[in-house]
C-alpha cells in the first residue's frame, strides 16, 4: 500500500525529482567517464613506459665520442645509458610552403632492448646499413605517408632521401612538441624518426659523436643521487642540459593532464552529487512537513518508525538508484569516445580491455545511493521523534516577523507590499535561502573565473606578440656566431627594415638552495623589436649591471631586487664552471615563458664572449619573409626560423580547444544556477500555494504573484553574486598557482569583462528557471487550494 | 424545466419597492452548469442555475453540504469557469472571458472573504490590507477601514498575533479596501463564535448599505438568512427556490 503512496508522491514532486536525477546523472557520468579514462590512460602510460624502457633521465651534450658511453654505464646508480645523435632536419614536401621538421634520432640499430624504443606498429624494425627510417605514426598519418615512401630532407645543406620502412610510437614523444615554446603538437609539421647510426656519417659528414644521452636508474636509486656524478662526468663534453624524467616535456605535460583529470573526476561529481543531495533533502523535508497528519495516522495505525522512515527514504533511494544506473551507464558509454579524443593529443597505444567497468558501475551506483540516502535520512529523521498525537495536530502556523532591513527606511519604503513579503520570506526559511545564496555564489564564481581565464590568457598571450615581441621573424642560429657577421649579412637582404642581434643563453640561476634553469635573454639597448614591460605596461631598459627576472622566476628563486644570484652558464667563454654572481636589478611580469633579461653587450661581457649572438630578430616588409626563408632554408647555420604570424595562428588553434573547456565550465555554472532556482521555485510555490492563491483571488496577475517569489530570489542572488566576487578571485589564484608553469604564467586577476559575462550567465540561468517555474503558478487551481483548511 | 420556471417567479426587489422595471442586474446567470468528470462518473455540481444579483442587495445562499454553493460563488467571482450556460457581469459575458480578463474582473470588481482567513502570514494587518489597495483603482482608506473593523491599534500586528475573529475582520477589510461592487463571502462566520459572527455580519450589512454594494453570503446557518434581502436555496446543484425578506433584520437582532 505504501508503495502506491510512494509512487503518487514521486509523481507529485516529479519536477524536483527529475531535476535532481539529471544532476545526479551528470555527476556520475563525469565520474565514470573520467575515472575510466584516467585509469585507462594511467595504465597505458605505465605499460608503455615499461615496455619501451622509458628513460629516467635525459642529458644533452656538445659532443661525446661513441666509445665513452660504455664507461658511463659503470657509474654507480646508472642501470643503462644509451647515446644518440639528435638533430632536426627540414622535410621538403612538394608543393608545401610551410616549414616541416623531422627530428632524426640516430641510434645503434643493432642494440637490443633500447631505452625509449619506438613501439613498432607497422613495417619492419630498424636495420643498420641502409637509409631506412622508423617514423612516428602521427606524422605518418598527418602527411598521408605510406610504407617505403621516400622523404626528401635537407641535411648539411644537401638534399637527401630517406625511406620509410616502419611506423612506430615513442614514449618520449607522447606529447610531441618541437620546442618548449610550442603549446600544441602539430603532427603535420613536426615528426620524429629513428635512423641507424651508420647513416650519420653519410648525412652529416662532420658529425661523429653523440649529442644526446638517455639513461635508466638501478632500482631504488633516485635521480638526485646520480645528478652530481653525471654532471661531473659530462662537463668535459660540453653538457647542455641534464634533466630527470619529471622535467621531460612530454612526460611533464602528460602527467599534468592526468593530475588535472584526476581532480576533475572527483571534484565535479562530488559537487553535483552534493547539490542533488541538498535538493533531495529539501524536497523530503518539505514533504514530511506537508504530510505530518498522514505520518501521525501511519503511526497511529501501528506502523513502526523504521517502516515510516523507510517509506520516506525509499523516494530518495529510487532517485539515487535510477540516477546512479543511468549516469554510470552513460559514463561508461562515453568513456571510450573521450579516451579516443585524448589520443589526438597524447599519442600512445591505449590498452584495450574491460578494465574495471563493473567496479565503476557498482561504485558509481553506491556513491549515488550514499549521497541520496543520507540526504533522505537527514530529511526525514524528524519523523522518528514525532508522536502520533502531536503529528496529527497541525503545525504551528508560520508567524510573521520583522526583519532588520526594515530599520533602513530608505530601502524599506521603496518596496511594494510584495517586496516586503519577499524580504521577510528570506528569513522565513533560512536553510533554503542559504542554499540559493551558496548555489548562486558558486555559479557566479565558476562562470567568472572560467571567462576570466579565457579572457586573460587571450590578452596576455597576444600582448606578448603585439607589445613585447614586435619582430616579424626570429632566426635562431645553430651555434652562436659573432654579432657583426650575422647582422652584416642579413642587413642587406631585400625587405629587411630593422634587425637586432639577441642572445638566448641557457643558464642555471641559484639563490641559496633554490635553483632554476632558464634562458637568459640578452636584448640590445634601445631595442625596437623586443620591449620589456613593467607591471604598468611601461617599457624598461634591459639592465647593464644585473638581471631582470620574471615575477614567477623571482618567486621560485625567492629573489628580490638586490638579491645576488649565482649564474652558471655552459656558454661561458672561459669554459670554466666557476660560479659568477649577478644582482637582481628588477622584477617584471611575464606571462609567456620564463626568462631573465639583461643588456646584450653587458651579457656578452659577463660571459667573456665578445659579440656572442644566438638569434636575430627582424622586422620585414610585408610579403618578403618567404623569400628570406627560402634563401636560408638550406643553411646549416640556422636551426629555426620562427615567424610570428604562424605562431599566432597556432596559438589561436590552442585557444579554440581551450574555449570548449570554458564552455563546459560555463555550462556547469548554468545548470547549477538553473536547477537551484528551479527547485527552490517549485518548492516555494507548493509550500506557499495558499498565499499565492489568495493573491490571485485578490486579482493579482500571475506575474505579479510570481514577483513575490522572484524578488526574493533576485535579492538573495544579488547578494550571492556579490559574494561570488571574492570566491572567484580565490578560485583564480588557486588555478593560477596550479596551472602556471615554465611555459606560461596565469596572472591571478579577473577582468571586468569576465565579471559582466558571469553576471549575465547567472542572471540568464535564474531568469530561465523562473520562467519555467512560473508555469506552475499559472496552473495553480484557486478553488482547490483554498477549499481546505491549512 | 424547474429552473426556468423559477426565474420567471423571481421578482426584482427594486421593483417591489416601486422602482423602475428596467433596473439592470449586475450579475446575470443563465442555465449555469458545472460538471466534474471523474473517470466514468460525472458529478453535476451545478445544474441549470438561473440567477440575477442587483446593486446594494444582501443575498444569503443556503443549502445542504455539497449542494453547490461554493461552486456557484466561485464561478460568479471569476475564480472558476462554468461548464455550460451564460454568465454576465453587467453586459460583459464572463463565460467567454479568458483567465487574464477574469484576473482583472477579480481585481477591479470582486472582493472575497473565506471561512479560513487566508491572510499573508508575514504581512502585518495594515500591510495585508495594503496588498489589495496597491492594485485597486479607487481604493478606500486603510486607516478608515481599520477604524471600521475596530482594529486600528493592531495595525502592526502579524496574523499569528491576532485571534480568529480579528483575522477575519482584517480579511474583510482587505476585501473591502479595493472598493469592489461585489463582495462574495463563503461561510465567513463558519469558524467563529456567536459574538464575533454578529460583528462580522454587522460589518457586511453596513458595507452593503452605506456603500451600496452587492453582498453574497454563503452559510449553513439558517438564522443568518434573516438579515438578507433575498435568500437563495440550493439543492443537489439546482436552484430550489428564492425567498424574499420584506423586512430584513438588523444583524444585532439575529440569534441562534
Ligand atoms: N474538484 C472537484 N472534483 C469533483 N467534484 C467536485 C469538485 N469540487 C466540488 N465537487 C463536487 O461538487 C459538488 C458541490 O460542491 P461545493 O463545494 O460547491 O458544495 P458546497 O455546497 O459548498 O458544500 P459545503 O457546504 O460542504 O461547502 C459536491 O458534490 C462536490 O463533491
Ligand atoms: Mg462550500
Amino acid at each position: 500500500m505504501l508503495w502506491k503512496k510512494m509512487l503518487r508522491d514521486l509523481n507529485e514532486h516529479k519536477g524536483a525529482y527529475i531535476a535532481c536525477m539529471v544532476i545526479i546523472i551528470i555527476g556520475l557520468m563525469v565520474f565514470t567517464a573520467f575515472s575510466m579514462m584516467l585509469e585507462n590512460l594511467q595504465l597505458s602510460q605505465q605499460t608503455f613506459y615499461k615496455n619501451q624502457n622509458f628513460a629516467d633521465g635525459f642529458a644533452s651534450v656538445e659532443a661525446l665520442p661513441f666509445t665513452e658511453v660504455k664507461k658511463l654505464e659503470e657509474l654507480e646508480g646508472i642501470a643503462r645509458i644509451q647515446g644518440r645523435f639528435v638533430t632536426d632536419v627540414r622535410v621538403l614536401f612538394p608543393g608545401r610552403e610551410d616549414n616541416v621538421y623531422l627530428r632524426l634520432i640516430f641510434l645503434n640499430a643493432d642494440e637490443q632492448n633500447r631505452i625509449n624504443d619506438m613501439l613498432l606498429l607497422e613495417g619492419k624494425p630498424l636495420q643498420e646499413g641502409d637509409m631506412n627510417i622508423l617514423i612516428d605514426n602521427k606524422f605518418y598519418e598527418a602527411n598521408n605517408l605510406g610504407l617505403n615512401d621516400k622523404l626528401e630532407i635537407i641535411a648539411a645543406g644537401k638534399r637527401r632521401e630517406l625511406y620509410v620502412s616502419g611506423v612506430g610510437t615513442s614514449p618520449e614523444f607522447i606529447y610531441a612538441l618541437r620546442t618548449a615554446a610550442d603549446f600544441y603538437p602539430s603532427p603535420e609539421s613536426f615528426g620524429v624518426a629513428f635512423i641507424p647510426l651508420q647513416t650519420l656519417q653519410t648525412l652529416l659528414p662532420d658529425k661523429n659523436t653523440f649529442n644526446d644521452l638517455v639513461f635508466t636508474l638501478e632500482p631504488g636509486v633516485q635521480y638526485d643521487d646520480v645528478e652530481k656524478l653525471l654532471e661531473y662526468e659530462l662537463k668535459p663534453y660540453g653538457l647542455r642540459s641534464l634533466i630527470p624524467r619529471d622535467d621531460q616535456t612530454s612526460h611533464l605535460l602528460l602527467s599534468e593532464e592526468l593530475t588535472g583529470l584526476e581532480s576533475m573526476s572527483t571534484a565535479v561529481p562530488v559537487l553535483f552529487l552534493s547539490i542533488a543531495a541538498v535538493i533531495l533533502y529539501i524536497v523530503v523535508q518539505r514533504m514530511i512537513e506537508q504530510q505530518r497528519g498522514q505520518i501521525g495516522i501511519l503511526k497511529a495505525l501501528g506502523y513502526t518508525n523504521k517502516e515510516t522512515v523507510f517509506h520516506y527514504m525509499s523516494h530518495t533511494m529510487i532517485i539515487g538508484l535510477a540516477g546512479g544506473i543511468v549516469g554510470t551507464l552513460l559514463g561508461i558509454a562515453l568513456s571510450y569516445p573521450i579516451t579516443n579524443l585524448y589520443q589526438m593529443f597524447f599519442n600512445m597505444p591505449l590498452l584495450k580491455g574491460e578494465f574495471s567497468t563493473a567496479y565503476y558501475f557498482i561504485f558509481g551506483i553506491l556513491l549515488s545511493l550514499a549521497f541520496s540516502l543520507s540526504a533522505g535520512y537527514l530529511g526525514c529523521k524528524k519523523v522518528l521523534n514525532l508522536e502520533p498525537a502531536e503529528a496529527m495536530r497541525p503545525p504551528t502556523p508560520p508567524g510573521g516577523k520583522k526583519v532588520w532591513l526594515e530599520r533602513i527606511p530608505v530601502f524599506w519604503n521603496t518596496l511594494t507590499v510584495q517586496g516586503m513579503m519577499s524580504v521577510r520570506n528570506i528569513s522565513r526559511n533560512k536553510g533554503r535561502s542559504l542554499f540559493i545564496f551558496g548555489g548562486i555564489t558558486f555559479c557566479f564564481a565558476i562562470s567568472c573565473f572560467t571567462w576570466s581565464m579565457n579572457d586573460i590568457i587571450q590578452k596576455m598571450i597576444f600582448d606578448q606578440y603585439e607589445k613585447v615581441e614586435t619582430y616579424d621573424l626570429k632566426i635562431s642560429l645553430a651555434a652562436p656566431l659573432a654579432e657583426q657577421r650575422v647582422l652584416g649579412e642579413l642587413r642587406t637582404f631585400p625587405g629587411v627594415r630593422q634587425l637586432e642581434a639577441m642572445a638566448e643563453v641557457p643558464v642555471t640561476l641559484q639563490n641559496k638552495w633554490l635553483k632554476k634553469d632558464v634562458q637568459l635573454l640578452g636584448i640590445a639597448e634601445n631595442s625596437g623589436l623586443y620591449h620589456i614591460l613593467d607591471k604598468n605596461g611601461r617599457e624598461v631598459a634591459p639592465p647593464k649591471d644585473g638581471l631582470l627576472l620574471s615575477e614567477r622566476l623571482a618567486m621560485l628563486l625567492d629573489a628580490k631586487p638586490g638579491t645576488m644570484l649565482n649564474v652558471e652558464s655552459i656558454l661561458h667563454g672561459s669554459g670554466s664552471w666557476e660560479d659568477k654572481k649577478l644582482p637582481v636589478a628588477g622584477i617584471i611580469p611575464q606571462y609567456l615563458g620564463l626568462n631573465a633579461y639583461m643588456d646584450l653587450h653587458a651579457l656578452q661581457e659577463f660571459l667573456e664572449e665578445d659579440g656572442l649572438t644566438t638569434s636575430v630578430m627582424l622586422s620585414m616588409d610585408e610579403g618578403t619573409i618567404p623569400r628570406l626563408q627560402e634563401e636560408y632554408r638550406q643553411s646549416n647555420l640556422i636551426s629555426n626560423m620562427d615567424e610570428k604570424g604562424e605562431r599566432i595562428r597556432k596559438l589561436n588553434e590552442m585557444m579554440e580547444s581551450f574555449g570548449s573547456m570554458i564552455y563546459l565550465y560555463s555550462l556547469i555554472g548554468i545548470i547549477l544556477g538553473f536547477s537551484i532556482i528551479y527547485i527552490s521555485s517549485i518548492i516555494t510555490t507548493s509550500e506557499r500555494s495558499r498565499e499565492l492563491a489568495s493573491m490571485m483571488v485578490l486579482g493579482m496577475t500571475p506575474p505579479e504573484v510570481l514577483s513575490v517569489v522572484t524578488f526574493e530570489q533576485w535579492f538573495i542572488s544579488i547578494l550571492g553574486m556579490a559574494a561570488g566576487v571574492p570566491l572567484a578571485s580565490l578560485f583564480m589564484s588557486g588555478i593560477s598557482m596550479a596551472m602556471s608553469s615554465d611555459v606560461f604564467t596565469i596572472p591571478p586577476v579577473i577582468s571586468t569583462y569576465s565579471y559582466l559575462m558571469a553576471a549575465a550567465v547567472t542572471v540568464l540561468s535564474i531568469w530561465i528557471a523562473q520562467k519555467f517555474a512560473g508555469r506552475k503558478i499559472r496552473s495553480l487551481s484557486l478553488v482547490e487550494v483554498l477549499k481546505s483548511a491549512e | 424545466m424547474p429552473g426556468l420556471k423559477l426565474t420567471s417567479m423571481i421578482v426584482c426587489p427594486r421593483t417591489m419597492k416601486g422602482r423602475d422595471e428596467t433596473v439592470k442586474p449586475i450579475i446575470t446567470a443563465k442555465n449555469l452548469c458545472k460538471y466534474y468528470k471523474m473517470g466514468e462518473v460525472t458529478v453535476e455540481a451545478l445544474k441549470d442555475v438561473n440567477l440575477e444579483l442587483y446593486e446594494s442587495e444582501l443575498v444569503v445562499v443556503l443549502g445542504p453540504s455539497g449542494s453547490g454553493k461554493s461552486t456557484l460563488l466561485n464561478i460568479i467571482g471569476g475564480m472558476d469557469k462554468a461548464t455550460g450556460g451564460e454568465l454576465y457581469y453587467g453586459d460583459t459575458p464572463l463565460h467567454r472571458a479568458d483567465s487574464n480578463q477574469l484576473t482583472f474582473y477579480r481585481r477591479n470588481d470582486v472582493g472575497f472573504v473565506f471561512q479560513f482567513y487566508n491572510l499573508m502570514p508575514n504581512l502585518t494587518a495594515y500591510e495585508n490590507i495594503n496588498l489589495s489597495v496597491q492594485i485597486a483603482k479607487n481604493p478606500l482608506s486603510i486607516d478608515e477601514l481599520l477604524e471600521k473593523v475596530e482594529l486600528s491599534d493592531r495595525r502592526d500586528h502579524f496574523p499569528s498575533q491576532l485571534s480568529g475573529g480579528e483575522q477575519q475582520r482584517i480579511a474583510l477589510a482587505r476585501a473591502l479596501a479595493k472598493n469592489p461592487r461585489l463582495l462574495l463571502c463563503d461561510e465567513p462566520t463558519g469558524a467563529l463564535d456567536f459574538n464575533t459572527s454578529i460583528q462580522i455580519l454587522t460589518l457586511l450589512k453596513d458595507f452593503c448599505r452605506t456603500y451600496e454594494k452587492t453582498v453574497v453570503i454563503i452559510t449553513h446557518n439558517t438564522a443568518i438568512a434573516g438579515i438578507a434581502n433575498r435568500v437563495v436555496y440550493l439543492k443537489d446543484g439546482r436552484l430550489d427556490r428564492i425567498e424574499e425578506n420584506q423586512n430584513p433584520l438588523p444583524p444585532e437582532r439575529v440569534t441562534w
